[in-house]
């Protein structure tokens, strides 16, 4: 999987300015980024001061990182990388520090033939987002609710544009599954 | 309804999942916080970290430091290059095992990031490391084994070079290393080296 350099002449030197030292360009990196890196963590996380403290450890990681920026790809997508990786790590974390019983609960919503409690059709969704696996949830959040193409996804990922394509497939099979008890309400 | 049709109104229901706050991200807020935390990093004392390589390093070279003591209290006087089933020699071996399964475990590892294109800076630390024990080991008695000592000079080439790699730069250098590791048959020849299958290279039991 290759992904088209998209880095302009501006970024280019931009970044050589960064490597030298200068802190100024690494505001203007920062500026330039930071919205929709908190954006990213924001929708995966779903919590304000998570998407905070992953976009602080992003940025950190990559002006520590950026020698190892090679260029190949756009700097966009190598901090989506970060991001997601940084994202993803401090979720699962959080998980095994005792936050299976929420998710197990949102699982159980989503899973759920028969409706109960929670009778509101974007709740189900979003409980049914929730419980999806993180490779299908974060392919569906970053190009379903972000507006992400399959190839910026797929160099963020790591993984093929195919991939990608085939993973926003199943999560979109998989919600649609979780919203057939509301077929008639939510086809509008 | 087509799955489109579906697919549509999914993306339209999800639009508000998680959805952030309005006015973008906090921006002073986390450049303060960011500017912070890489200060505190910087100032923040470098503690030794115990990787395993870096405990199985110190202790092959301090088995090697025991075994040259042990060798040279046990010869005879004027004999000190001659014991053959000294405790020595055997310190010796023990030390060459563990420290050609580390290498082996190294250089497989080298070999198998440079593919994907992405060295971790790891990997020149292990290599000056592995590269100071190596050089230790031709000096010893060792290396009057012919086969070892020719895998101990292709090994110290190898390692050399890897140290000099710089961190995250998989390139042309790397794959001439590789290459090299191919020609020279190196890993074939550490796996035939380590006696005793991945047990004992793990163990770096002889």
């Amino acid at each position: 999987m290759t992904v088209a350099p998209a880095s302009s002449v501006d970024e280019r030197e931009l970044i050589a300015r960064v490597r030298a030292g200068d802190g100024l360009a690494e505001r203007a990196l920062y500026d330039a980024h930071v919205d929709r890196v908190f954006r990213l963590a924001y929708r995966l996380a779903g919590d304000d001061e998570l998407a905070r403290d992953f976009t602080q450890e992003t940025f950190i990681r990559a002006f520590e990182r950026l020698d190892s920026f090679r260029g190949e790809a756009a700097l966009s997508t190598w901090l989506y990388t970060i991001a997601t990786t940084v994202t993803l790590n401090g979720l699962r974390k959080l998980k095994r520090r005792g936050r299976e019983l929420e998710l197990d609960a949102a699982a159980e919503v989503a899973g759920g033939g028969a409706r109960r409690a929670e009778p509101d059709l974007k709740a189900r969704l979003y409980a049914a987002i929730d419980a999806l696996s993180d490779k299908y949830r974060t392919v569906f959040v970053m190009h379903d609710v972000e507006g992400y193409t399959h190839e910026e996804i797929a160099a963020a990922l790591k993984v093929e544009v195919g991939t990608s394509k085939a993973q926003l497939s199943r999560a979109r099979a998989k919600l649609r599954e979780a919203l057939a008890d509301f077929a008639g309400e939510w086809v509008t | 309804m087509t799955d489109d049709r579906n697919d549509q109104r999914l993306r339209e229901l999800a639009r508000d999942y998680h959805r952030p706050p309005t006015g973008g991200a906090p921006r002073e807020e986390l450049w303060a916080r960011i500017a912070a935390e890489r200060a505190r990093r910087r100032a923040a004392p470098r503690a030794l970290v115990w990787r395993p390589w870096l405990r199985w390093g110190l202790a092959a070279a301090a088995v090697l430091v025991l075994g040259v003591a042990l060798g040279r209290l046990t010869a005879p006087a004027g004999q000190l290059a001659t014991p053959p089933d000294s405790a020595g020699v055997v310190a010796y071996r023990v030390a060459a095992t563990q420290h050609l399964a580390r290498t082996e475990a190294l250089l497989a590892s080298f070999r198998a990031e440079a593919r994907t294109g992405r060295l971790d800076a790891q990997f020149g630390a292990q290599a000056r490391d592995l590269l100071t024990t190596t050089r230790l080991m031709m000096d010893s008695p060792a290396a009057r084994d012919p086969r070892l000592k020719s895998l101990l000079e292709d090994l110290e080439v190898v390692l050399a070079q890897i140290a000099q790699v710089p961190a995250g730069r998989a390139g042309e250098d790397v794959d001439l290393i590789t290459q090299g590791i191919e020609q020279r048959s190196v890993l074939l020849r550490l796996q035939t080296a380590v006696p005793g299958g991945p047990g004992a290279r793990a163990q770096g039991a002889l």
